[in-house]
């Protein structure tokens, strides 16, 4: 069937089945830059935002989430207007693969909204649901670290 | 000293990877796609009697059902290697012996996955359970035969028993081990286990496949060797390999896992039988069971020595499992030795024995570290343990007895990957300034004097402290074996297009190849545009494994580059009246040698370069390939430092400082350097305190999710501290090696150590749960 | 996966939600974590408890009442927001991960009841209460809701009812090697005070054998006296979690490290001014 979602601030028509998850729906309908890394809500390659808070979309049943708003990493900044925390990410080496990043870039982004001055503990436990295997996570740390600062126009 | 070589800069895909924007295998779709769902061996043993899959067949959606009845048994191996490979050829692409759990049983294609999956269970399947052969030092002459009557083969003149369950056997002799064993008034006699492991790639294994517009197979795989899957599924499939096009496109990860050819053969089939597309993603599950992992290995260390310390006789035997398939046997199992005894290329007796065997268990394959991190285990402690019996200090006893510039061991020549090996003369190390850097940086002395497992501080503490180090070398590229090319060519903005083989598996090499091309014509990185990994479009490379793609690929395309150099000095001393000795390339110009700034008839860019010899006399296209083999393997060197706390009462290890001091020649790009250390070190981390599989009595695996395999998040790593320590290798591009793999072999050894020094106690077996931690506490 | 064209109601009322449920095969969804995992083919429709009015906490009198439908995430930031909450906050804070935390909800994972639960155990430890509409009306002890079966009835919780803190001491430790990971058990201990004495000692541990133990001979031994390291090794030998070996870990291990977490938690709290 089709029905209205409302996916990066805009209201679309999505093809899906009353049994899917989020993520097979977005990732059906376009959205490829949601990942699925493991499908049972262990590695945190398939956040999105839902309703400004990071859920796994593999968990996710669809239909329960019509009334909320979907962001994914694409609804935070693109390739020609990337966010902060993005250009960081790369600049930084936060990046090898790029499987995990548009999760961490979830994670990130939400920790930093929601606290703008993380300690460390505060910035590893933000990124407890997002796995890595490639950078070992001392990148993506000092990143998010960098973000924070130049968020805060401290630099 | 270098403009783009030598600095942290940006990966070219960086911004896209982050914002989502680049794809992976499965972000490719295709019209009338089909979807791929395999049916996996539930037993580890066992033969099919019969499969009838007509129920399935008749299944609306269902377009095909490949199985032994209807796909050709050919022989192959699974293994990404150069061609005639060194792995044996016992595999079949759906075979009547399943020789594990997770095996392949038949594949069936369907409009959607769920008609796929709907309709394998429909298959009827009936087979004869044979008794499965579980324990790996049980197996070499076991009455248990995994590989019985099937006609598997050497594909180059190796040694290959399947009556006695061996895939491999590796020897190795220098010296005579047995007369200065005997002799030496210390020896060493110590056997170690290392596990099975998962690479957790967090990109599950994917493949798609579609028929093009003139009729040939195009394969989008998530591959680390493109140019072995085209030559292996037009083996296994019978179509010619001019008839296939493989492109990698971003892969999430591979780290050896994806060195395999599995899923590609399957969707090739479907598409050619169907001409429709066909896409085949795994679970998470299925990659953990039936692709591929690291080799469980024994080792045992016999080393005779002097009481001053110095070795006479060392003897490492290695065991490897195989699990049901050899793929990449013979070549870990050798591994083993070649990345770990030219370390201590001064002992005159060396003897190296190895076997490999096959098992009804999972099979190992290609993993980051490749044998030499199981090795490293037992040889990492050995070398501690002598030490501490002859009272050295292990950093001068390294500096002392390690490879030295100038110097070669017998071990090179001796152990090759199939044939002989190269010998080869060491030209670069910095082995020692990394030993004395990871000193300063971990505070070794101090720590090591104020711990101990009789020290005040530990003597009567439940939480004992401890620190603990290992020497590392490795390997860059396979020499004489593996080959890497490039093609650039300019266009009339002065930007170039580098096209390359070379498989950037996330490591970022599409990068650093264009910043080596970017250093030769002194031209911005930007300026490049660059192509990697499509069979049809880059000229040939092996692919990402061997820790070969900065050292090996980053030559061709320094040789490539230097000729597009030849050329435009050409066109540009034509253009500027001059002869080609008087004319140099300078920030995408080139001008008069002696020429003072600012005069601008003495100068041309790169852009009217380009214009001249596309437009305006004697046009050509500026264009040149290279390729490059080399002739040796200049190892990587890395002094690793591990300082832990043991938890007495619960066993719990918990690491409290990790340093790395790493010699990879020149880094080509410093971040994404130090990335590749930090990946690795924290993947060995993970290996050496929990990474195993668990099997049921009947050779399933157990712990099959992320959640019950375990994986660190970034919660729980320790400080971890890199150092780059440089060295010129002169026959590496701007004096490079490598350094992908090495750093995952230290967290054994310097952890193990490290445990030593707290409790004075030895750990023989990896991985270091909590629990077998107290028994070696409590023994 | 769950079968095709399941059919999804959203009421609008309990009495609408808990008709739904007892149609055979139509269960509750909340968050839809455990779904995904536990029910397959047999469901037939699920019912979404987003519009049943249950996301709230309020504060009253000495409870803090949690709508079922409230997630741990969201608690996790209340506690931290508030007082009187730190004891669940900080046991919840742990469990699973960020994103799992914003999508497993208090009523969904009581119902479930893993055996890694991190929400257990400080539940019986505070005291605490379901308040549940069934057959009947009820509000029944943490403790019942599992010993007695009605974890196992059709019913739609509305609420749980957590005690204050406030004149708590206490603490909260769980078995993981890593961060993520399922612990092996989960470990709360709970002293209301008067005046420096115990009066009354919760030594609760979920993931054992029967799911969940009170060590009540330990509490007896506790109660009433004023808590030192001492009286920490006369109830020692009370405490004696019993555990099924699996693949990882022997029974007698685990039971060896749950004894010594009670004595390391125990000592911790003992040592606190």
């Amino acid at each position: 069937m089709r029905l209205n979602f409302n996916i990066n601030s805009e209201t679309k028509e999505l093809e899906l089945k009353t049994n899917e998850t989020l993520l097979d729906v977005l990732r059906n309908n376009g959205y490829t830059e949601v990942k699925c890394g493991c499908n049972e809500g262990e590695c945190g390659a398939c956040l999105v935002l839902l309703d400004d808070k990071p859920v796994n979309s593999c968990q996710v049943l669809a239909m329960s989430v019509r009334k909320k708003e979907v962001k994914t990493v694409k609804g935070i900044g693109t390739l020609f207007s990337p966010h902060i925390i993005q250009r960081t990410f790369a600049q930084a080496g936060a990046d090898q693969c790029g499987f995990c990043s548009p999760g961490m870039v979830i994670a990130s982004y939400n920790l930093l909204r929601e606290n703008p001055n993380p300690t460390y503990e505060e910035i590893v436990e933000g990124l407890d649901g997002n796995l890595c295997r490639c950078t070992g996570y001392v990148k993506i740390i000092e990143a998010v670290e960098e973000s924070a600062e130049l968020i805060n126009g401290k630099k | 000293m270098f403009k783009y070589v030598n600095k942290p800069i940006e990966k070219i895909d960086g911004l896209a990877l982050v914002t989502g924007n680049e794809k992976y295998t499965d972000d490719f779709n295709f019209d009338n796609m089909l979807y791929v769902s395999i049916m996996h061996s539930g037993f580890a043993h066992a033969v099919i009697e019969n499969l009838d899959d007509s129920p399935a067949r008749k299944t609306p959606g269902v377009a095909e059902v490949l199985s032994y009845k209807n796909v050709k048994q050919i022989l192959y191996t699974t293994a990404g290697q150069g061609f005639p490979e060194p792995s044996p050829y016992d595999t079949v692409l759906f075979g009547k012996t399943m020789r594990y759990v997770g095996d392949n049983v038949c594949a069936v294609a369907a409009e959607s996955k769920e008609i796929a999956d709907a309709a394998l269970k429909k298959i009827k399947v009936k087979y004869k359970r044979l008794k499965p052969l579980l324990d790996f030092e049980k197996a070499e002459g076991s009455k248990i035969i995994i590989h019985k009557d099937d006609d598997a083969f050497p594909k180059i003149p190796v040694y290959y028993d399947a009556s006695k369950n061996m895939p491999s056997k590796v020897e190795a002799d220098i010296g005579n081990f047995e007369e200065a064993f005997e002799n030496s008034p210390g020896k060493i006699d110590h056997t170690f286990y290392t596990p099975y492991a998962s690479h957790c790639a967090l990109e599950p294994h994917a493949s798609v496949s579609y028929i093009d517009n003139r009729g040939r197979l195009i394969i989008i795989s998530s591959t680390q060797v493109p140019f072995h899957v085209r030559r292996i599924v037009s083996h296994i499939t019978e179509i010619p390999i001019s008839k296939i096009r493989v492109i990698k496109p971003r892969i999430g990860g591979g780290f050896g896992g994806k060195q395999e050819v599995l899923l590609e053969p399957i969707v090739a089939l479907i598409t050619w039988r169907t001409k429709r597309p066909a896409k085949l993603v795994l679970n998470r599950k299925e990659v953990f069971k039936s692709t591929r992992t690291r080799h469980q290995f024994r080792t045992n260390f016999k080393v005779g020595y002097n009481n001053d310390g110095e070795i006479s006789a060392f003897h490492l035997d290695a065991l490897e499992n195989s699990g049901g398939y050899g793929s990449h046997a013979l070549t870990v199992l050798s591994n083993a030795g070649s990345k770990t005894l030219p370390l201590l290329n001064k002992i005159e007796n060396v003897r190296f024995t190895g076997k490999s065997v096959y098992t009804n268990l999972p099979c190992g394959g290609a993993y980051r570290g490749y044998g030499a991190t199981e090795a490293y285990f037992g040889f990492g402690q050995v070398i501690d343990m002598i030490c501490e019996d002859t009272k050295q200090d292990i950093l001068e006893y390294y500096k002392k007895w390690s490879i030295k510039s100038g110097e070669t061991s017998p071990i090179f020549k001796a152990l090759g990957e199939g044939k002989e090996g190269v010998a080869m003369t060491i030209t670069s190390t910095s082995l020692d300034q990394c030993i004395d850097t990871g000193a300063k940086e971990s505070d070794w002395y101090a720590k090591k004097k104020l711990y101990g497992a009789n020290s005040e501080m530990n003597k009567n503490n439940r939480y004992k402290k401890g620190i603990g180090m290992a020497a590392l070398m490795q390997g860059s590229a396979i020499p004489e074996i593996d080959m890497a090319s490039a093609y650039i060519k300019m266009n009339d903005d002065g930007s170039f297009n580098l096209n390359v083989g070379a498989t950037d598996l996330g490591t970022g090499s599409d990068t650093i190849l264009a910043q080596i091309a970017s250093e030769v014509l002194d031209t911005p990185v930007e300026k490049f545009i660059v192509t990697s990994s499509d069979t049809d479009i880059t000229p040939f490379d092996v692919g990402a494994y061997a820790s070969s793609t900065t050292y090996l690929s980053g030559k061709a395309v320094q040789k490539c580059a230097e000729k597009i150099k030849e050329q435009i000095l050409k066109v540009g001393a034509e253009i500027l009246d001059s002869k080609i000795e008087d004319v140099e390339i300078e920030d995408s110009m080139v001008k008069i040698k002696s020429s003072s700034k600012g005069s601008d008839q003495e100068k041309i860019s790169f852009e009217d370069i380009c214009r001249y010899a596309f437009y305006q006399n004697n046009q050509f296209q500026i264009q040149a390939t290279a390729s490059h083999v080399s002739p040796k393997s200049p190892p990587p060197f890395a002094a690793h430092f591990a300082e832990i706390e043991v938890d007495t009462l619960t066993g719990f290890i918990k690491v409290l400082n990790y340093t790395a001091a790493v010699d990879c020649g020149t880094p080509i790009n410093t971040t994404l350097a130090e990335g590749q250390a930090e990946g690795a070190i924290v993947n060995g981390l993970a290996y050496a305190l929990f990474e195993d599989y668990y099997f049921t009595p009947h050779g399933k695996m157990l712990n099959d999710t992320f959640g019950k395999y375990g994986m660190f998040t970034a919660y729980d790593i320790p400080p971890i501290t890199v150092k780059l320590i440089e060295s010129y290798e002169e026959s590496g591009p701007f004096g490079a090696k490598s350094i992908s793999e090495i750093n995952i072999n230290g967290a054994l050894p310097a952890i193990a150590n490290a445990f030593y020094n707290a409790t004075g106690k030895r750990l023989f077996k990896a991985p270091f749960t909590p629990e077998y931690v107290l028994k070696i506490l409590n023994d | 996966m769950l079968p095709n064209e399941i059919q999804w109601y959203f009421p609008s009322n309990i009495k609408e939600a808990l008709k739904l449920i007892k149609q055979p095969g139509v269960i509750l969804h909340a968050g839809g974590t455990r779904i995904l995992k536990t029910q397959t083919k047999s469901v037939k429709g699920l019912v979404d408890i987003g519009g049943l009015d249950l996301n709230y906490i309020h504060e009253k009198g000495k409870s803090f009442h949690i709508g079922s439908a409230v997630s741990f995430g969201e608690i996790v930031k209340f506690s931290r927001e508030t007082d009187n909450l730190k004891m669940l906050g900080t046991a919840l804070s742990s469990a699973a991960s960020t994103p799992l935390r914003n999508r497993i909800t208090i009523g969904g994972s009581l119902k479930d009841f893993p055996l890694w639960s991190n929400l257990y155990a400080p539940l019986i430890a505070l005291d605490a209460k379901v308040n549940i509409i069934g057959s009947k009306k009820n509000i029944i002890p943490i403790e019942d809701y599992v010993a007695s079966g009605t974890i196992k009835t059709k019913h739609i919780i509305k609420e749980i009812i957590v005690p204050s803190d406030k004149d708590l001491i206490w603490g909260v430790k769980r078995f993981t090697l890593i961060r993520f990971e399922y612990p092996l058990f989960n470990i709360a201990v709970s002293f209301k005070m008067k005046n420096e004495i115990i009066e009354d000692a919760r030594l609760v541990i979920t993931g054992v054998r029967g799911r969940f133990k009170r060590f009540k001979r330990a509490e007896n031994i506790l109660n009433g006296q004023k808590l030192n390291k001492g009286l920490i090794g006369k109830c020692e030998k009370f405490i004696t979690p019993k555990f099924i070996a699996d693949y990882k870990y022997s029974a007698g291990y685990k039971e060896n490290v749950a004894k010594i977490y009670f004595k390391d938690l125990l000592s911790e709290i003992a040592g606190r001014k």
